[in-house]
């Protein structure tokens, strides 16, 4: 098929060239509502960081501003004296991310791939079994209890990456995916030609879906890098495989925690409050959290824009 | 296709594999800890594990929470019946609330354990403070958690700050003379002198309205907006206030009717930042403004040798804190900071070994609160505690949320002879009539859970003066009626009535 | 295409015939399935049993394990439920379900449109731009937008009311007034969500069989007929799950954009107020592990019966796009 295609491509490029494009009028116009929301969408980003070079005293003083009073790098000085804590948060995350994003997507895809086939006998059973767990759960602590006590899930790395290890939203994504971009013949000629499943799967499907699977790293490795509640449950004792993102958290939540309760603890809650780690400090670790992610995001894109170099057929 | 699955497999295991403890005979207790910051406990467990081995004949780990993370650990550990933790802080005012917690099984029964195990107990808490701590649990009346030595009375106060009123030609009596009600002026002046942006009247608006009408906390009330009145007798706490033993609706009263009015005035003119009329702006809000000193008068929940702390004197200006009563000691503030044994725990002796000891011997005491002498701390000619900040940035656990905290060395921040000066203060506290009454909410749950939603829509905003009383407080009284307070009331007296009587 | 189509029949006949090789074929599929099924079982099924906790009084007894509390507590029905049916029932199911609906349209229709417009642009390098950029309000928590859109609204120093201030015009404080909170939610919502789901789209069109166009092409076909004729079709099976997931999440509520974002301010509840939330306070309140389960299971089964309706309406005008 996909030979067939390219060679179509080729011969009818130059005749209809003018069919296959948008006017353009059209595209400026195409241009112009795009780059109004990406921009909407890249200013609040920009926001974080000139709240992360505030001081302090303008943030207190006048709030969150687009145009402080006063500049400090304050923040990342203090950032970068968490010395270990902070690369080695940097680490964890990283580790918990790469592990659990390779896990992750190799049992979707193992799982996705023969709900795909209409020929598959089981399908509809293992079908059943994934979307019901979307649907219903045991609830937050029945599902701690039998991470911890069966499964052994506490102060390790396997208890930050397995309880997410699988998503059937991601499931039926990527079986949408394979449906729409591998047509049952190209499966049914591997057949022939004596291809096992697994090789098929392998050299066959998956360079068809690349942009599909490339999708569902982007969106597991996203859920994995934000992820910080498994870290809330299951670490107690060893703080040393502590996620970047909970660092922030926490952070975060005891603010709150003081806010909603002051009324309680009075002077105490006064006094820890003074101590808490400033807003632009808070920005400042958002901007840590938020640039690996950002850079790591080119290198999912390329899979994507890399299918619309092949999909479409303008010059 | 096989390297691939045994490739999968592999990197499970490897990833499952748990860290395991060396094997020793000591058993381990576990005890958890609420509002620490705590990143590096090393030293000082190497030390507390020296000294209890022989004493408490176990090894301690422990699980530092942190404001933010506690409620929601505890309450997953002890309703899943964690067996791997012994101990865990309770008290009125935590999601692991002390007397749902007890009533509901959670927490063992102490008074055996501090026979048998724990008799230090007995004479280094006052009797006071256990009777607080006794009530109706699962296994019948009895103490169900260590209550901690510490400020354990209530006094609200207006947080002045003096330097500020005397450039405006005031004096604090002046402030008293004329009382909330009479501040406009002072307001006004603040105001004119210090530009329009200047917000006088730092109020922490629930604290505030409880300062205002001589109201108490009652313990078991909805804790995230309190629905229940209790009004005190501001000139003799322990006699009984204007309504008598008797609670109220807090928001259908005349008290709390003018006060809110007064506040809306105050906020009309400008007098108070509206940040502090919206949840979630209004502590940091609070904060920024204690901190820059750019307030005249605010209002503080009290602790003695508050004055001293270090973000007080960081202000730079001189801050004095009027009460509006004596403290007095109610059922919230006696339950303050407890630590209970999880009914789960294997290990109940050792924990109650370690419990005793934890709050009648200064030296485990220390240690677990001020670190390592030599690199945590250091003591002066004077014999005061001079903390040695960096070593300290990694190791502070929140003093109050530990035990008896009277027996404490005194640090140079707050001089010598402050813990017994402390400890004199709070004895001396009166206790309001009703103290010891904890409200069960169980039997008006399904009410509690509609009136705690409908005051967290009005309350704060009309506390703080930013909406109209004219017509929100009816509409909110009418609101409350329909998500059945009269029940809720009713329950709540006939509970009171029931424990007056005995 | 129609002489594969003969001969993908001819060799599925022939795969019939051997009952060996299908039983291969089926054992080696199934062990695919393995990790993936391994897993929902141990994470998600065991604790299943946990679902008992909506009608029971849930506490605990001796020996105090999580097994045997849940056994002994003693069974109460539906009272569980009962918290649900306040005064603020209509208010928040309004909301949930309002704003739901509403997200769900706008979020399909712009989304799509953005996915196809990217699609369609010349300059490769600018619809990476775009969609990079698009994809930054998904890195963002709604704690974070939450200061965003406080720089703009905060009474005292936000940037609207400042220029209220400046222009003569009565100053709105936007945090005690529920006008405007539609419309900022909306904005919001849209804002976080549509470079995720346009994403999707925008993979799903790449992988539309190329030779569709070209024949379209041949034919005469405009390019806004081939798009209508040819990329909507195309992505047809995405939208339609991705509906009928939303339409599954009906009557849950993204809890950060409706607590967060106002500043969990009490006078705008008649607007913010959804079924997260009001589970969330009442919980804050009474801590009652029973109440906190009945309600999931309630929005589960909301969601169930949703999610089968949806389908069944699927399944009869497309089968090929259904759930199952």
């Amino acid at each position: 098929m996909t030979a067939i295609s390219r060679s179509g491509a080729g011969k009818i490029k130059a005749g209809s060239f003018s069919l296959n494009r948008f006017s353009a009028g059209t595209q400026a116009f195409f241009h112009v509502l795009l780059a109004l929301f990406s921009l909407l969408c890249i200013i609040p980003f920009l926001f974080v960081i000139i709240i992360s070079f505030s001081s302090e005293e303008s943030i207190r003083q006048i709030g969150y501003s687009f145009t402080p009073k006063s500049w400090s790098t304050a923040a990342f000085t203090y950032t970068f004296q968490l010395g270990d804590a902070l690369w080695r948060s940097y680490f964890n995350s990283f580790l918990i991310t790469v592990a659990g994003t390779l896990c992750s997507v190799s049992m979707t895809v193992l799982y996705a791939y023969p709900l795909y086939r209409r020929d598959y006998r089981h399908r509809n059973f293992f079908n059943f079994l994934s979307f019901f767990t979307m649907i219903f759960g045991g609830g937050l602590v029945p599902t701690y209890v039998i991470c911890k006590n069966v499964l052994g899930l506490s102060d390790n790395y396997a208890a930050l990456i397995v309880p997410m290890l699988f998503s059937p939203f991601n499931v039926i994504i990527m079986r949408t995916f394979l449906q729409t971009t591998v047509p049952p013949e190209l499966i049914e000629a591997a057949t022939i030609d004596g291809s096992g499943e697994y090789s098929t799967l392998l050299r066959i499907v998956l360079p068809v879906v690349k942009p599909g699977i490339a999708t569902i790293a982007l969106l597991v490795s996203l859920a994995y890098w934000n992820e910080w509640f498994l870290s809330l449950l299951y670490l107690n004792k060893n703080m040393s495989i502590m996620p970047l993102q909970y660092l922030l958290m926490r952070m975060q939540r005891n603010a709150d925690f003081l806010a909603k309760n002051s009324s309680m603890l009075g002077a105490e809650a006064a006094k820890a409050a003074a101590r808490l780690p400033s807003q632009s400090l808070k920005m400042a670790l958002v901007v840590f959290i938020v640039i690996p992610i950002a850079c790591a995001y080119p290198f999912f894109q390329r899979y994507v824009i890399a299918g619309l170099t092949v999909g479409s057929v303008k010059g | 296709m096989k390297k691939f699955l045994s490739l999968f497999l592999a990197l499970a295991l490897v990833l499952s594999l748990s860290s395991f403890a060396a094997a020793d005979d000591l058993p381990t207790i576990t005890i958890m800890f609420h509002g620490s910051n705590v990143t590096d406990d090393s030293a000082v467990l190497e030390k507390v594990n020296e000294y209890i081995a022989d004493k408490v004949g176990a090894k301690l780990e422990v699980i530092w929470g942190t404001w933010g993370d506690f409620d929601e650990k505890a309450v997953n550990v002890l309703t899943s019946g964690d067996k791997d933790v012994d101990m865990v802080f309770t008290c009125s005012w935590s999601a692991d609330e002390y007397n749902s917690y007890a009533k509901n099984g959670y927490f063992l029964k102490l008074d055996e354990l501090i026979e048998t195990c724990g008799a230090a107990l007995k004479t280094a808490i006052p009797e006071s403070l256990m009777q607080a701590a006794t009530i109706e649990g699962a296994e019948g009346k009895g103490i169900y958690a260590v209550n901690g030595f510490k400020d354990t009375a209530t006094q609200n106060t207006w947080d002045v700050n003096v330097t500020l009123l005397n450039e405006l030609g005031y004096t604090l009596e002046d402030l008293q003379t004329k009382g909330f009600f009479g501040w406009d002026e002072i307001f006004a002046k603040a105001k004119e002198v210090k530009g329009d942006s200047f917000y006088p009247f730092l109020v922490e608006p629930m604290v505030a309205e409880r300062m205002v009408t001589n109201s108490i906390i009652v313990a078991g009330d909805a804790g995230s907006t309190n629905l229940l009145s209790l009004y005190l007798n501001p000139e003799d706490v322990s006699a009984e206030g204007a309504y008598g033993n008797k609670l109220l609706n807090k928001f259908a009263t005349e008290e709390y009717k003018a006060f809110v009015e007064q506040m809306h005035k105050y906020y009309e003119a400008g007098y108070i930042d509206p940040a502090l009329s919206v949840a979630e702006t209004s502590n940091d809000a609070r904060t920024n403004h204690q901190k820059d000193a750019s307030y005249l008068i605010g209002t503080q929940s009290y602790a003695y040798g508050y004055e001293f702390s270090q973000d007080v004197i960081a202000r730079g200006v001189e801050v004095k804190f009027v009460p509006c009563t004596d403290p007095y000691v109610d059922t919230t503030a006696s339950q303050g900071a407890m630590m209970a044994i999880n009914s789960a725990s294997e290990h109940p002796e050792e924990s109650m070994k370690f419990l005793a000891l934890l709050n009648s011997d200064p030296v485990l005491m220390t240690l677990l609160n001020y670190g390592v002498e030599g690199i945590h701390y250091t003591l002066n000619d004077d014999g005061l505690v001079v903390f040695n900040a960096d070593a300290r940035a990694s190791y502070s656990p929140w003093t109050n949320g530990m035990g008896n905290v009277t027996i404490l060395p005194d640090t140079v921040d707050e001089g010598a002879g402050f813990r017994k000066a402390f400890q004199e203060y709070y004895a001396g506290a009166k206790g309001i009539p009703s103290l010891g009454f904890v409200f069960d909410n169980k039997p008006v749950e399904n009410e509690m859970a509609a009136l705690g939603n409908v005051a967290a829509q009005y309350a704060l905003a009309l506390d703080c003066g930013a909406v109209d009383p004219e017509t929100a407080l009816p509409e909110f009284l009418s609101a409350l009626d329909a998500a059945g307070m009269q029940k809720y009331l009713d329950e709540a007296n006939a509970q009171l009535d029931a424990y007056l009587a005995k | 295409m129609t002489a594969l189509q003969a001969g993908s029949a001819k060799t599925g006949a022939r795969l019939r015939r051997s009952s060996l090789a299908a039983k291969k074929k089926t054992f080696w599929l199934t062990t695919m399935m393995l990790p993936g099924a391994v897993w929902l079982l141990l994470v998600r099924y065991l604790p299943m049993f946990g679902i008992v906790i909506a009608f029971k009084n849930y506490r605990a007894f001796r020996p105090n394990t999580f097994w045997n509390n849940i056994v002994k507590s003693e069974w109460v029905g539906l009272k569980n439920f009962e918290f649900l049916n306040s005064p603020d029932t209509g208010v928040m199911i309004r909301n949930t379900l309002g704003y739901n609906l509403l997200w769900i349209v706008l979020g399909l229709v712009i989304s799509v449109a953005f996915a196809v417009m990217m699609s369609e642009l010349t300059s490769r390098f600018m619809a990476k731009a775009y969609q990079t950029m698009m994809f930054f309000p998904y890195f963002l928590s709604w704690v974070v937008a939450s200061y965003f859109v406080l720089a703009f609204l905060d009474p005292t120093s936000g940037m609207i009311p400042s220029m209220q201030k400046a222009s003569g015009l009565p100053v709105s404080n936007f945090y005690h007034e529920t006008t405007w909170w539609p419309l900022i939610l909306t904005i919001c919502n849209l804002w976080k969500n549509l470079g995720y789901s346009s994403v999707l789209y925008l993979a799903a069109i790449t992988g539309i069989d190329t030779t569709q166009y070209e024949a379209a092409a041949v034919d005469g076909a405009s390019k806004w007929q081939q798009i209508w004729h040819v990329t909507l079709p195309g992505i047809r099976p995405m939208i339609i799950i991705l509906l009928i997931m939303n339409i599954g999440k009906i009557f849950n509520a993204d809890f950060g954009l409706f607590y967060n974002v106002p500043q969990n301010s009490g006078s705008l509840y008649p607007v913010t107020q959804v079924v997260d939330t009001y589970v969330y306070r009442a919980y804050a309140n009474t801590h009652n592990l029973g109440m906190s389960s009945a309600a999931g299971l309630l929005q589960s089964l909301v969601g169930l019966v949703c999610i089968l309706g949806a389908n069944a309406l699927v399944r009869r005008i497309d089968p090929e796009s259904s759930l199952f």
